[in-house]
């Protein structure tokens, strides 16, 4: 019964790798069709993401459509999926493959804490350099951080076009906005942290803007969702820094929202990818990572509202036409070691402190 | 974190089984003395480690698992140093007292009209005064938000009448009417308890001599069931400090911390999650538990004695409420309703149903089913409702099984044992499911022969079973109290052996009561949401768990359809209770 099964599945594996192979891109390598054949004999990939099913659910299913192989999609959340590698880790059973996860300082700890291997992916020179880390760690998306406005409240020509209009917009409408701006907490949300601290670093008027929101009463959630939700109810007005890829999504379902993006500074952040070290299948996650990058899967992701890193990409947003829909002044969050700055205790209570000094908690 | 209800049990199962019949003349025989030690043993085993490894957490300086980690108190000098942990102590505290403070009388004056007068409908109250107890507290929040926050569709109604919304949820007296609303059915179950017991020949005396209601309830009634509100308020201030829905949702965006969102904090706060430090949280509930568990122990034993003077069995006549009467009970409670059920479940299928409300929207123009078409195309979140049926239903039923067999256990000892078993029975109440959940999933990580366990339901199950252990045990424990001694004792006097009159009669006899508690049970493991949250994984994902993983990213549009799904499965299960005549009060 089990053989039946089993040599059942070698037929449909074979069957299903002639058409692959001939599809494979040119630049891969000639053994690829090896990694593919045992991949597939592992027959499943585990990934562990902090991404939900609705804006990955095409992509899996593309994968798993083209080559036969189960993804098994752990949605844990950033934590979640951080705490159970190391766990698995310990305890000696690795089962993560894949982990998958908008937490870029969390990927970057687990990668200089040892939990990852190193693979070359062929897919590494369609992708921006900034996008991949020492063949451990690669950015499977660029996403916006914006903001979004209740459009019953603001119209549209109000919307500030820079950092510097925003500071000003929030300083000068005080009456009309007080207690009616949202953003992340940065002590709540891995996100939000991630954002507010990369703003600290790559501008000088982070500060300012903390402070014009503070002279709101600013109030801060620990998802974009539940930002957006209380912006589409009125509740809030306007919410910062909330991440933008979600907000072109929303408002193409609420009518009463709006999305935003400052035309001399947009920051994106990326979900990284990396192969556990120890991962029970190898070569699938192999597969997997770079069908995520491949121009099929990034079309996949992009579709499922999640832009892509690559620049030929047809479906959704690449990297380039987000780049002119938010206004041409896209700045991605670079995967590399400045993540670790803020994980640093010290430098990170330091932000706490500064943080709700200038929100005036 | 943990369904509260099944805190609700927690004290009950704490007096002794013999407190409401004669001490058993029947000798102990070995074969039920180690059926009971291996069955408490089994237990102890079960929450034991997950408890004792939380205890051993709060004592280091990193992760139990990590190369680095030594015993130390750095996490207790980080937390006990910590203004906002001091903040956070004090607002539950405002909270608990609060939620007591509404939730107590509102209880009290309920069980009174449902179980000393003629107020109409009383077999469907007895049942509808219950319903808030089976909804979580994290769909609770939320459906309040949509019909009653800053611009819920009753403020913006009211708003357009009077000019302006004359309430606030966002604060901590809205939060408070909220949970006290909630909790009324946890007070309630207690005092309709004890009135039950009470003879009505002295509430008779006064009203033949002029007393009106009013009268009767606050000078003869009141001071009869005194030890069980004091019971119950102790009870609801346990119960204040677990909470985690309502202020999670309510308080956080205002900066409104309670311990349990403290913890939540402590997930991020260093970038990496710091468990010492939410271990030490969490040893903090139990200490601030054990005393008041501890409290309410002596003072259920007191009024079991209180309630016991009456006499078994003595006849109870209802106080007539009159017209006039009947009009204004029914109104209370019919607003009772309205607000603590009406509200949140109207809320919550309004989200569901639209994809923008508030100021400005028109809900109508807004009607979609988008929402539900979303969780078919997604396997996990179809998975989810699946896994959460067989859990409930299969896992229920299994769960009554083995409370059953803790009962039994339980039964009719009044051995030191039976002590050991309260105490445990209480532990894994006293900390968050969360906390809990954790601490499950490095058990079935970490002891080798539980590992093949962990991807699948049974390791759930586990967790929902110690979880559900004192609200499950104690229906197990009412039923089997029922079973009169003399029938037992007829059964060994012709010599049988305790197991086999066990088998012959108590448990016979009990079926009934079994298929009430299982539906019971069914509805607890439905609404559980925060015991699953770590040890779920691909293929074992439930409804509450994915709603709180959704919520990290903040799909409410996902979540509000889940969560009227499992409103929805929540009622069939009460339907289902009722069919098979659960006996849902003492």
């Amino acid at each position: 019964m089990k053989l039946a099964y089993a040599s059942s599945l070698l037929v449909l594996a074979m069957a299903a790798t002639t058409s692959v192979a001939q599809e494979l891109p040119p630049y891969y390598p000639a053994d690829y069709a090896a990694l593919i054949e045992a991949a597939k004999a592992e027959g499943t990939v585990n990934v562990y993401t902090s991404t939900d099913s609705a804006n990955s659910q095409a992509m899996l299913d593309a994968f798993t459509a083209k080559y036969g192989i189960q993804v098994a999609y752990n949605d844990l959340g950033t934590n979640g999926a951080y705490n159970q590698v190391i766990s698995e880790a310990a305890a000696g059973q690795v089962t993560a493959d894949v982990v998958w996860s908008s937490a870029m300082d969390l990927q970057m700890t687990l990668i200089m804490d040892g939990y990852s291997d190193k693979y070359q992916t062929p897919e590494w020179e369609s992708i921006p350099s900034w996008a991949l880390y020492d063949n451990q760690l690669w950015a499977t998306t660029v996403e916006p951080i914006g903001l979004i406005y209740n459009t019953n409240a603001l119209s549209e020509d109000r919307i500030p076009k820079t950092r510097a209009e925003l500071i000003a917009f929030f300083n000068d409408n005080q009456a009309e906005l007080d207690g009616k701006v949202a953003t992340f907490d940065p002590e709540k949300s891995g996100t939000g942290f991630l954002h507010h601290t990369n703003d600290a670093r790559q501008t000088t008027d982070w500060w300012d803007l903390a402070r014009a929101m503070g002279a709101n009463h600013v109030k801060t959630y620990s998802s974009s969702g539940s930002m957006k939700e209380t912006v589409v109810s009125g509740e809030n007005v306007i919410a910062v820094n909330i991440i933008g890829s979600y907000g072109l999504q929303w408002v193409e379902e609420s009518p009463n929202l709006g999305v935003a993006f400052a035309t001399d500074y947009t920051p994106a952040f990326s979900r990284l990818a990396l192969i556990t070290k120890g991962a029970p299948h190898p070569n699938a996650a192999k597969l997997f990572v770079d069908f995520m990058l491949s121009k099929e899967g990034q079309e996949a992701l992009a579709s499922g509202g999640l832009p892509s890193v690559r620049e030929d990409t047809t479906t959704g947003l690449n990297i380039n036409s987000l780049n002119e829909r938010v206004g041409g002044g896209l700045r991605p969050i670079f995967v590399d070691e400045g993540l670790l700055e803020y994980m640093d205790p010290t430098k990170r209570v330091g932000f706490f402190n500064e943080w709700k000094a200038a929100i005036g908690l | 974190m943990s369904p509260d209800n099944q805190a609700a049990a927690r004290v009950a199962v704490a007096p002794p089984s013999h407190a409401f019949v004669p001490a058993p003349k029947t000798p102990k025989v070995a074969n039920a003395g180690l059926f009971r030690v291996i069955v408490i043993g089994l237990l102890a085993i079960a929450v034991l480690a997950p408890v004792g490894l939380i205890v051993y957490q709060s004592f280091l300086n990193a992760p139990f698992f990590s190369a680095r980690a030594k015993l130390s108190l750095d996490a207790y000098a980080y937390v006990l140093n910590d203004p906002s942990f001091y903040k956070a102590l004090g607002t539950t505290a405002m909270f608990a007292f609060g939620m007591v403070a509404v939730a107590v009388p509102l209880g009290g004056i309920l069980a009174f009209l449902i179980t000393r007068t003629d107020i109409r409908f009383k077999r469907t109250l007895e049942v509808l005064v219950l319903v808030p107890m089976f909804i979580s507290s994290i769909v609770l929040a939320f459906g309040y938000t949509v019909s009653i926050g800053p611009t819920g569709f009753l403020s913006l109604f009211v708003r357009d009448i009077i000019g302006f919304v004359p309430w606030n949820i966002y604060n901590l007296p809205g939060m408070i009417v909220i949970a006290g609303l909630s909790h009324v059915p946890h007070v309630y179950l207690y005092v309709s308890a004890a009135m039950k017991n009470l003879p009505s020949d002295l509430e008779e005396a006064a009203r033949t001599s002029g007393a009106n209601i009013w009268q009767v309830s606050r000078d003869v009634t009141l001071p009869m069931v005194l030890p069980s509100l004091i019971f119950a308020a102790s009870l609801n201030i346990l119960l204040g400090f677990e909470t985690f829905g309502i202020p999670l949702v309510l308080g956080d965006p205002n900066g409104i911390m309670v311990l349990t969102t403290y913890i939540y904090k402590l997930t991020t706060l260093f970038g990496t999650p710091t468990y010492q430090l939410m271990a030490v949280v969490a040893m903090v509930l139990v200490l601030i538990t054990i005393p008041l568990v501890w409290m309410q122990r002596r003072l259920l034993r007191n009024s079991r004695r209180y309630a016991a003077l009456g006499g078994k069995g003595a006849r109870v006549s209802t106080l007539k409420l009159g017209r006039g009467g009947q009009i204004t009970a029914l109104s209370v409670i019919a607003l009772w309703l309205f607000v603590s059920v009406g509200l949140p479940v109207g809320g919550i299928t309004v989200r569901a149903f639209v994809n923008a409300w508030g100021e400005g929207v028109n809900l109508f123009s807004q009607l979609t089913f988008a929402n539900f078409d979303g969780l078919l195309e997604v396997p996990s979140l179809v998975r989810g409702m699946i896994n959460t049926m067989i859990l409930s239903v299969v896992g229920g039923a299994l769960a009554v099984g083995i409370y059953l067999l803790i009962g039994l256990a339980g039964h009719r000892n009044n051995g030191i044992s039976n002590t050991v078993l309260d105490y445990i029975v209480l532990l894994p109440r006293a900390l968050p499911g969360l906390i809990v959940g954790l601490a499950f999933f490095w058990v079935f990580l970490f002891i080798p022969l539980l590992t093949p366990l962990r991807p699948t339901l049974i390791s759930l199950f586990v967790a929902y079973v110690v979880v559900g252990l004192s609200y499950g045990l104690r229906l197990l424990q009412g039923t089997l109290i029922q079973v009169a001694p003399e029938l037992e004792e007829s059964a060994r006097t012709t010599g049988a052996t305790i197991g086999r009159t066990w088998r012959d009669v108590v448990i016979p006899i009990v079926r009934p009561g079994l298929a009430g508690a299982w539906a019971l049970i069914m509805i607890i493991f439905l609404r559980e949401y925060a015991t699953g949250v770590y040890l779920m994984g691909a293929g074992t994902e439930v409804i509450g768990s994915l709603m709180v993983s959704l919520l990290q990213t903040g799909a409410m549009s996902t979540i509000a359809a889940l969560a009227l799904i499992s409103i929805i499965m929540t009622g069939a299960g009460l339907a289902l209770a009722l069919r098979l005549g659960a006996r849902i009060h003492d």
